[in-house]
């Protein structure tokens, strides 16, 4: 019998598709529709950024493509297969607060998913030292959490999300809690990774400047019921540059944006 | 001069005043024998003291062991589980509020004057704080830890041994600290009441024949005792730095108990 990882999968590995998905939250008092017949699909190794005000229900979209959470209705699949569960090798995940386990290095934390798995030491090391000289942390391995800066968390964080290589990186409002400065950075720094190593990525965020800078294409959200009311290509050229913030071609892009979210707010 | 000399030069001055007022007559020996007529009463009645010593600390320790081992345990249930938690905390948290100190002559009824009706009502007097504590740590766990635990495929199993206990440990040691030191209480404290041995039990009888050196012997006994077991926790909680660090929810409910926002009943 061949090993299930080996099984050839219908669609391109980081494809992602969504299928008129609904999500009810269903409480003693009412039922909340919190999104209501969500499709799109994307592209593997496409840069892909939800926005829409707040309670819309991006992050529960993402959680779902993460197998956090399921949907009530519709389907979603990952390289061409539903994700039941949360599963590393297929999704990373980062989240808003980096979520590092306060207790482990910078190195631990990273292979945190690996030991989870039982993979041997040594593997895990080498593995672990990868992502972080990926993601510009050489050297830092073995500082604790308490020990980096937001920024710098942030990047364990998105070695941890990559360290097994999963062909999707899903990122909730990676950058939210980090100052303009380091959130200027950091987004430059995720454009680097994204090109070096060719994931998919799904990146929710509540800011349109970052959503433009960052974006092949940006799916904009409507409060809730959450639906997409926009799904527009971006197509100014890489690399990003600052000076294009202040560009007319940006300046529209983030226009259409934000006439969609002032009109549902 | 830094705060820590600062404050071995006032331990050093109050062993000194201890010895000196005394000694020039200004307080009555009756009230406070001198530090080295307290030194010799003890070691002139070693054997006394060497076995009373012995019978407390038995005494501690099996108190110890159930009141940390079933407050851990019955803490993580409670703190874990919100079915129990509704059921259980209310009355925990009343119970707290009691003087538990009634209880003990109803335990000297069910079970005699000895070591086990010592080890019954000490055990209870830690368990309740060591208890609250642990509920306290499992519950201030950020979800947010558990939720990035799940997304990397952490099975149930894998979640508590690895992200809910070591996120926990800073507030069940510092349940531990209070917990032990109300443990050294009640049993020092029974010894006192009813009781035919032990250091609580020689500190009673000397007071009632007046004799304050040996009284005060054995208070320096007791005060000996709480003072290891302080150095102990600090050499547990120094192992357990890191992990010190831990969640800041976890800190900030370590900080309530220490700070005394969770004080027991005496």
């Amino acid at each position: 019998m061949q090993p299930l990882a080996n099984i050839t999968p219908l669609k391109p590995a980081g494809a992602i598709e969504v299928r008129n998905v609904g999500q009810i939250f269903r409480t003693t008092t009412q039922d909340v529709v919190a999104l209501e017949d969500v499709s799109f699909d994307v592209k593997p190794g496409r840069f892909v950024v939800l926005v829409g005000p707040s309670g819309c229900g991006k992050s529960t979209l993402l959680m779902m493509m993460a197998g956090l959470r399921q949907q009530t209705s519709g389907t979603i699949t990952i390289s061409g297969a539903p994700i039941p569960e949360p599963d590393p090798n297929r999704v990373g995940v980062v989240f808003q607060e980096a979520s590092l386990f306060p207790w482990l290095t910078a190195e631990e934390n990273v292979e945190f998913p690996l030991a989870l798995r039982r993979v041997a030491r040594n593997e895990r090391r080498a593995k672990a030292r990868d992502a972080l000289k990926l993601v510009g942390l050489d050297g830092f391995g073995k500082r604790h959490p308490h020990e980096l800066s937001g920024g710098m968390k942030q990047r364990v964080s998105i070695a941890r999300g990559l360290v097994q290589d999963p062909p999707v990186l899903l990122m909730d409002e990676p950058f939210a809690a980090l100052d303009e400065q380091t959130r200027m950075t950091m987004g430059d720094e995720l454009l680097r990774i994204w090109a070096a190593t060719g994931k998919t990525v799904v990146f929710v965020t509540h800011s349109l400047t970052e959503a433009v800078y960052l974006a092949d294409e940006v799916i904009v959200m409507s409060p809730r019921p959450g639906r997409i009311v926009d799904h527009l290509q971006v197509s100014l050229p890489r690399p990003r540059t600052y000076e294009m913030l202040s560009g007319d071609a940006f300046g529209s892009l983030r226009d259409r944006i934000w006439r969609h979210i002032r009109k549902s707010a | 001069m830094t705060a820590a000399t600062l404050r071995r030069l006032i331990v050093i001055g109050l062993i000194a005043l201890w010895e000196i007022l005394p000694r020039t007559g200004f307080i009555p020996e009756l009230f406070l024998p001198s530090l080295s007529s307290t030194l010799a009463a003890g070691w002139n009645e070693g054997s006394e003291y060497g076995h009373a010593l012995a019978v407390t600390l038995y005494e501690v320790a099996i108190s110890m062991a159930f009141a940390c081992g079933g407050g851990i345990l019955l803490g993580a249930i409670v703190g874990s589980l919100p079915r129990p938690r509704i059921l259980i905390m209310p009355m925990v948290s009343s119970l707290y509020a009691v003087p538990l100190v009634i209880l003990y002559p109803v335990f000297t009824v069910w079970l005699g004057i000895g070591s086990e009706s010592k080890i019954a009502f000490a055990s209870i007097y830690g368990f309740l704080p060591t208890m609250l504590a642990t509920a306290a740590g499992i519950q201030t766990i950020d979800p947010q830890l558990l939720l990035a635990a799940r997304s990397m495929g952490a099975t149930l199993s894998q979640r508590l041994v690895r992200v809910i206990i070591p996120a926990a440990i800073p507030t069940v040691l510092s349940g531990l600290r209070v917990g032990g030191a109300l443990v050294i209480v009640g049993v020092v404290v029974s010894e006192m009441l009813i009781s035919s041995a032990g250091i609580g039990y020689l500190i009673s009888r000397y007071r009632t024949i007046l004799d304050s050196p040996h009284v005060f012997a054995g208070v320096l006994l007791v005060l000996a005792m709480a003072i290891a077991f302080n150095a102990v926790i600090k050499w547990i909680e120094r192992k357990a730095a890191i992990w010190q660090t831990g969640s800041r929810a976890g800190q900030r409910a370590a900080d309530e108990i220490t700070a005394g926002a969770i004080q027991p009943a005496t």
